[in-house]
């Protein structure tokens, strides 16, 4: 029914979020010395939506520094951890297993199709993500295994909180486009895309979801 | 079959009632039967549908198995991560065909269709499968039944995972042949699947009936049938059937699917059927075992009845021989039936033996009664008739037996009877013959086969065995007999005629004292003559041709007239006048006298009383004879004719012989005293005429002697006569009697007889006899013959 609501007006809502940024002055505390974008996310109804990919992509051509930092998404109890990944392009994604049994991982999504077939432990070499966009992992032999990576075009990337939040920091000013991305939005849904300038100063910003926030296990 | 036979009426009563109890079940079993086999056809249909639905069920699940068996496979779902459309295309179809689907479509997640086994899926498959593809969303797969192109589907959409949801798989078949016949063999079910079309009218989709039933059940729904319900009786062709109808799918255009399950009800009866059958012969059978248990035990109780009524109508007929032959079993009430009628069998048949003893026996001496002798008599008659023979018959009276039972009493009487039975058997000469008494002293004896001579011999050894002296309780006592004889065919042809021919002939013996007579036509010829002699006579009364006579007395001392003899004459129409000697010995054999006593008792009575009215007082005297004075009745009489006249006893003498006296003493004096008792005189009337007994004639209360008139008449010239009229008179004063002398006709005799002091005389010297009504007359011109003081000489 939801699913329904938001498939028939998903264009719609989108144009309506409001988008609200409000002084850095009044968010930031004395004692940070690096001012940061803070994103916090809410839900349909209101409630903060751990979980949930926040990034800023540079759109006022500004230069930006690569971070390719090593990311890692392990198996452990026969559940992908985290559940939740966000990687710039071109990140190298190792995928160890801890548990007892194998697994196989996989993943149909375009922006990344590979498997690793049958394995245990560490596999030799880290799968690259070098292609922006959602990859959704599965297990072949594990069907409730799900995990999702979230690939980015933007070295400022975070996850939110237990409350829904997330700090951007080390922003070169200009303008940017803030997108967040729910893995619960629907598969073909972009991410939430709005705008803000940085100068400099901290900032917050409100981001309103049209879902519902799934619990976290 | 006739109904008034018990037996026939038990039988019909034992067959009705079993009839009746039989149907009865039978009808209550059939309804049962019915109702049960109704109820077990709705059972079946019910949980028929239940088959049915599961069926489809497991159907759908084996597809959407075979569905999510397809989307969870890892190649598949690379190809369709990968959007390798002829692999995709391809997996499809080789899948389809190893779970039996004939569609696959791949759905992706936008709703469009990816791929198909089918190049352009029906408008109407696009639309169910994306319907069932939006219920199935956030579900784990679903199923459901559609009408596509007029036929009916099962189509089944799973997701396909890959983790997350990257398209639907949806799968279908049409619902065929196969699945109606596993339902038929699974559940006995005739099963037919319909679908309407887009007119509304059904159209067969699979069915297990026959063409010709299958396009039957089309007609004969109804058109539009919005949900499933029951039908209990549906008929098609020869067949009927209960059915229901369940609605399986509707499509959008108004398309509705059914499917029709029906239960033979003659198939679903037949065991019943089988059952009533069974039940059927069992009553037959109850039937014919109660027809023969029935009339076995009507037979037990209705042929001892017959065979009572058989006998009972022996009895009927007089025939007491048929002894009844009824066992009597365990003495129950046909027993005890037979028993009653074998007692009164026995107790009619003694009874009749002793009825016909009383009707053809003489009680007291045994010999035949007159009733068996005129049988036996006719009996032989009719033997000396076929022969050309005779026979004959004795008849006897005993002399003086009526003396003999009133003198030494009635059980001497009939000892006396039964020992001249006896002596009558003893004398009985001839083989055949019979001896009967046919009442009082009258005896009989039948002499089959014999001749005159004969007869007369038996009728002398009789008589002289009869004069024997017969002694009985040391009394002896003489008989004699008057034995009349009369034969066949001589004397008459009939035992009647016989009889009373022999009577006849027997008192012609009597007359003459003790003889034996053998009839002739001419004494019948006199009998004749008394007979119509007694008639005539008694007409004479009737009709007053009598007349009273009276004849004066005379005192012969006074010269006065001191009585008158009363007397009869009778004035015939025809003859004339009829002296008295010409009828008087007649009604005197005959009874008649009695009638005519009578008549005079009353006649002088009353001419008695005239003549006193006119001061004139006479003495009247009237005759009795031997039956007045054995007549008890007399006394009465004569004191009512006095009451009634108003007259004094001693106004009234009544006469009487010497011999009516001796005929039967005993009884005579007992009337004469009882007269004499009331005051009426007495006189003897022709005194010295019969044997009589001084001693008798001491004893009787007798008032006057009257001397006949045979001495009187010429004692004038005979001198013993005038001797003995002087004795008599002398006699009679002695003993204190008056005497009156008759047949005085000269004035010689009236002074003869005065000189011997006799008391009264009459006769023609003083007067004949005259008519009643002019004795006044002649009392007024009477003169004596003699005046009193001539008489003194």
């Amino acid at each position: 029914m939801l699913l329904s609501f938001l498939l028939r007006h998903k264009y719609g809502i989108a144009s309506r979020i409001a988008v609200v940024v409000l002084p850095a002055a009044l968010s930031l505390t004395a004692g940070s010395s690096v001012a940061a974008v803070t994103v916090q996310v809410l839900d349909a109804a209101g409630a903060p939506v751990p979980n949930a990919v926040v990034y800023a992509e540079p759109s006022g051509g500004q230069t930006v520094p690569k971070s390719l930092k090593q990311a890692e998404v392990e198996q452990r109890d026969i559940h992908f951890s985290p559940l939740v990944t966000v990687v710039e392009v071109g990140t190298p994604i190792s995928f160890p297993n801890h548990d007892k049994v194998r697994h196989h991982v996989y993943s149909f999504s375009p922006p990344k199709v590979f498997e690793l077939k049958l394995y245990s432990g560490v596999p030799t070499s880290p799968i690259v993500f070098d292609k922006i966009g959602t990859v959704v992992l599965g297990c072949n032999i594990h069907d409730q295994m799900v995990a999702y990576v979230q690939v980015v075009n933007t070295p400022y990337f975070g996850k939110t909180d237990m409350n829904g939040k997330v700090r951007l920091d080390g922003l070169v000013n200009g303008k940017y486009a803030l997108k967040t991305w729910y893995f619960k939005m629907s598969p073909n849904e972009p991410a939430l895309e709005q705008t803000f300038t940085y100068q400099g100063s901290d900032q917050s910003v409100s981001v309103k979801l049209n879902v519902k926030a799934a619990p976290v296990e | 079959m006739r109904w008034h036979r018990l037996e026939n009426r038990i039988v019909a009563l034992f067959i009705i009632l079993i009839l009746l109890v039989q149907l009865a079940g039978f009808f209550v079993i059939r309804q049962a039967i019915d109702e049960n086999a109704r109820a077990s056809i709705r059972d079946e249909l019910v949980i028929g549908e239940r088959v049915f639905l599961r069926l489809l069920e497991q159907n759908a699940e084996k597809l959407t198995q075979g569905a999510r068996l397809l989307a969870s496979d890892y190649g598949f779902r690379q190809a369709i991560g990968t959007d390798d459309r002829d692999t995709i295309a391809s997996v499809l179809a080789n899948h389809g065909a190893r779970i039996g689907s004939t569609l696959s479509m791949l759905i992706g997640t936008d709703k469009s269709i990816k791929a198909s086994t089918q190049t352009y899926p029906s408008a109407d498959l696009q639309r169910n499968s994306l319907e069932l593809v939006a219920k199935a969303a956030d579900g784990n797969g679903a199923s459901d039944t559609v009408i596509v192109d007029d036929r009916l589907f099962q189509i089944v959409a799973v997701p396909i995972k890959a983790p997350v949801t990257i398209g639907w798989v949806v799968m279908g078949f049409p619902i065929d042949q196969q699945l109606v016949a596993d339902m038929r063999a699974l559940s006995s079910l005739q099963v037919s699947v319909l679908v309407s079309n887009r007119s509304g009218r059904w159209q067969q989709d699979v069915s297990t009936l026959p063409h010709s039933e299958s396009d039957m059940l089309i007609q004969k729904l109804p058109l539009s049938l919005a949900h499933s319900s029951l039908v209990p009786q549906l008929t098609l062709g020869d067949n009927d059937y209960s059915a229901r109808v369940l609605v399986l799918a509707k499509g959008s255009t108004s398309q509705t699917a059914l499917a029709v399950l029906q239960r033979s009800i003659s198939e679903a009866v037949a065991p019943y059927r089988r059952l009533q059958l069974i039940l059927l012969s069992i009553s037959v059978i109850g039937v014919i075992m109660a027809i023969f248990a029935s009339a076995f035990v009507a037979r037990r109780i209705t042929s001892p009845l017959r065979s009572l009524a058989e006998t009972a109508r022996r009895l009927g007929t007089g025939d007491y021989r048929a002894t009844i032959d009824v066992k009597v079993r365990g003495g129950d009430e046909i027993g005890r039936l037979a028993e009653a009628f074998e007692s009164m069998r026995s107790g009619i048949a003694n009874r009749e033996l002793e009825i016909r003893r009383l009707a053809y026996w003489d009680p007291l001496t045994d010999l035949p009664n007159r009733v068996q002798f005129a049988d036996m008599l006719k009996e032989a008659i009719g033997q000396a008739r076929s022969s050309d023979g005779q026979c004959h018959i004795l008849m006897m009276d005993l002399d003086r037996f009526q003396h003999v039972n009133d003198v030494l009493g009635h059980s001497f009487g009939d000892k006396l009877l039964r020992q001249v039975g006896r002596r009558l058997e003893q004398q009985l000469d001839r083989a055949g013959a019979k001896v009967a008494r046919l009442g009082g002293d009258e005896y009989a004896i039948l002499l089959p086969d014999s001749d005159q001579f004969d007869a007369m011999r038996q009728a002398k050894r009789i008589q002289m065995a009869l004069e024997q002296p017969i002694s009985i309780d040391d009394q002896t006592v003489d008989l004699g007999a008057g034995i009349g004889i009369a034969g066949y065919p001589e004397h008459g042809q009939t035992s009647d005629t016989l009889l009373s021919t022999a009577e006849v002939a027997m008192y012609v013996a009597k007359r003459r004292g003790s003889s034996i007579v053998i009839y002739d036509p001419s004494i019948d010829k006199s009998s004749q003559e008394s007979l119509s002699l007694l008639s005539e006579l008694r007409r004479a009364l009737d009709r007053n041709e009598f007349l009273l006579y009276a004849q004066p007395k005379v005192d012969m001392a006074s010269g006065r007239v001191v009585g008158a003899e009363a007397l009869v004459r009778w004035i015939h129409p025809e003859k004339g006048f009829i002296g008295p000697d010409s009828f008087i010995p007649f009604a005197e054999t005959t009874g008649f006298v009695s009638m005519l006593t009578n008549w005079m008792l009353g006649q002088a009575g009353a001419l008695c009383a005239e003549l006193e009215q006119k001061g004139i007082k006479l003495k009247f005297s009237v005759n009795l004879s031997t039956r007045d004075l054995l007549d008890q009745e007399l006394p009465a009489r004569v004191a009512e004719i006095l009451a009634c006249n108003q007259l004094s006893p001693a106004s009234m003498c009544l006469e009487i012989t010497e011999s009516a006296i001796m005929d039967d003493p005993v009884r005579a004096q007992l009337t004469l005293e009882r007269l004499h008792h009331m005051g009426v005189e007495l006189a003897i009337d022709d005194f010295g005429t019969g044997y009589s007994s001084l001693a008798y004639l001491k004893r009787l209360p007798v008032d006057e002697l009257k001397i006949d008139k045979s001495f009187v008449l010429n004692m004038e010239h005979d001198a013993d006569d005038a001797k003995i009229v002087k004795s008599t008179i002398d006699l009679g004063h002695n003993m204190g009697l008056r005497v009156v002398a008759e047949g005085l006709e000269t004035l010689p005799v009236w002074h003869l007889l005065r000189q011997m002091g006799c008391d009264q005389a009459q006769g023609y010297y003083l007067s004949k006899p005259m008519p009643g009504d002019k004795l006044i007359a002649w009392l007024e011109q009477w003169k004596p013959p003699v005046q009193p003081e001539d008489m003194v000489l």
